[in-house]
């Protein structure tokens, strides 16, 4: 029970003090930092001197570009080009996210005093590498960006009349539910990718608690990296969808 | 009279949505393979419309599952 309440809690490692406020910093924070951190080095690695005619790194980029596109191209239509980058980020960002916790390979505090059985281990800040998603707030934000995407380029796209238009699409009496609509696309998404990810972390948990050696590497490989990654698409899937369905 | 025990007995109905979820996703995937045994030619957009409907069906059993969530935290 404490060990659930522990998985759900957002865990502080330190605080940032400026202009008189106290702002928390939170291990999924920290985590995303890393991870953004390896997608810039990353994309700068692999877009260094790029060649008419692509070879090694630059082919696997024009794969994962392309791909992007003609997903994207496929859901939208012609205005794929407005959303292309921004969906391709979130995507990758997902991705890396989902799965990370396969390289949680930094060990605790309470395992480095174990090992060395030096004092200073043992006030060593909790931190583990943990998918960020499995975070509410994280997912929460990302459902609320999605949101905000789809309610502007609406307006963008078919000025704010035609998004009032739209708003009384079938008849009239539809405005509240297609003003519901909005609320419940942010749950939705944002519910889906947490729960998700956190019962997928819960079960490897309990896997890893239960058999040790050999049997967690298979199960981690559904777990971890297929769930991970099938999320990452079916979020990037359904927010294309809401977009071409708001530009339309 | 005790509440946490019978918050727990809610928590364990909530995640009866998983039935829901079970039956939708069976009902994709058998559909999937009845599609992919009469147009082979289609089984790549075939399994990603199957992945992508499973994992939509799979959302109500979610929703059970993070109510089921909520509600063990309430337990004294």
């Amino acid at each position: 029970m404490d060990k659930l309440n522990n998985v759900l809690k957002a865990n502080d490692i330190f605080n940032i003090h400026i202009f008189g406020l106290n702002i928390p910093i939170s291990d999924s924070i920290i985590v995303m930092w890393i991870i953004s951190v390896f997608l810039i080095i990353f994309a700068f690695v692999i877009t260094r001197n790029l060649k008419t005619i692509p070879e090694g790194k630059q082919n696997f980029a024009e794969v994962l570009v392309e791909f992007i596109n003609n997903f994207i191209k496929d859901n939208i239509g012609h205005h794929w080009r407005s959303f292309a980058p921004y969906l391709g980020t979130i995507f990758l960002f997902l991705i890396v996210a989902n799965i990370i916790s396969i390289f949680s390979i930094i060990p605790t505090g309470e395992e480095l005093y174990k090992i060395t059985g030096l004092e200073f281990f043992e006030h060593w800040p909790e931190f583990a590498i943990q998918p960020p998603t499995k975070d509410i707030n994280v997912t929460a934000t990302m459902g609320l960006m999605t949101v905000l995407l789809v309610l502007g380029s609406s307006i963008r796209f078919k000025n704010v009349f035609g998004w009032l238009k739209g708003l009384a699409k079938p008849s009239p009496i539809m405005i509240p539910f297609n003003i519901l609509d909005y609320g419940t696309r942010f749950l939705s998404l944002s519910l889906r990718l947490f729960g998700n990810i956190l019962a997928a972390f819960i079960v490897m948990e309990l896997i890893y608690g239960l058999i040790s050696p050999v049997v967690p590497a298979f199960l981690s490989l559904y777990f971890d990296l297929f769930d991970g990654i099938l999320q990452a698409y079916i979020f990037v899937f359904l927010s294309s969808v809401y977009i071409a369905e708001a530009v339309e | 009279m005790p509440i946490g025990g019978l918050v727990a007995i809610g928590a364990g109905i909530a995640v009866f949505t998983g039935i829901g979820a079970g039956i939708g996703i069976g009902y994709a995937a058998s559909k999937a393979a009845e599609g992919v045994s009469r147009q082979p030619e289609a089984s790549g957009k075939i399994t990603t419309i199957t992945l992508v409907a499973s994992a939509l069906a799979e959302a109500t059993a979610i929703y059970g599952f993070v109510i089921a969530l909520i509600l063990t935290g309430k337990i004294g």
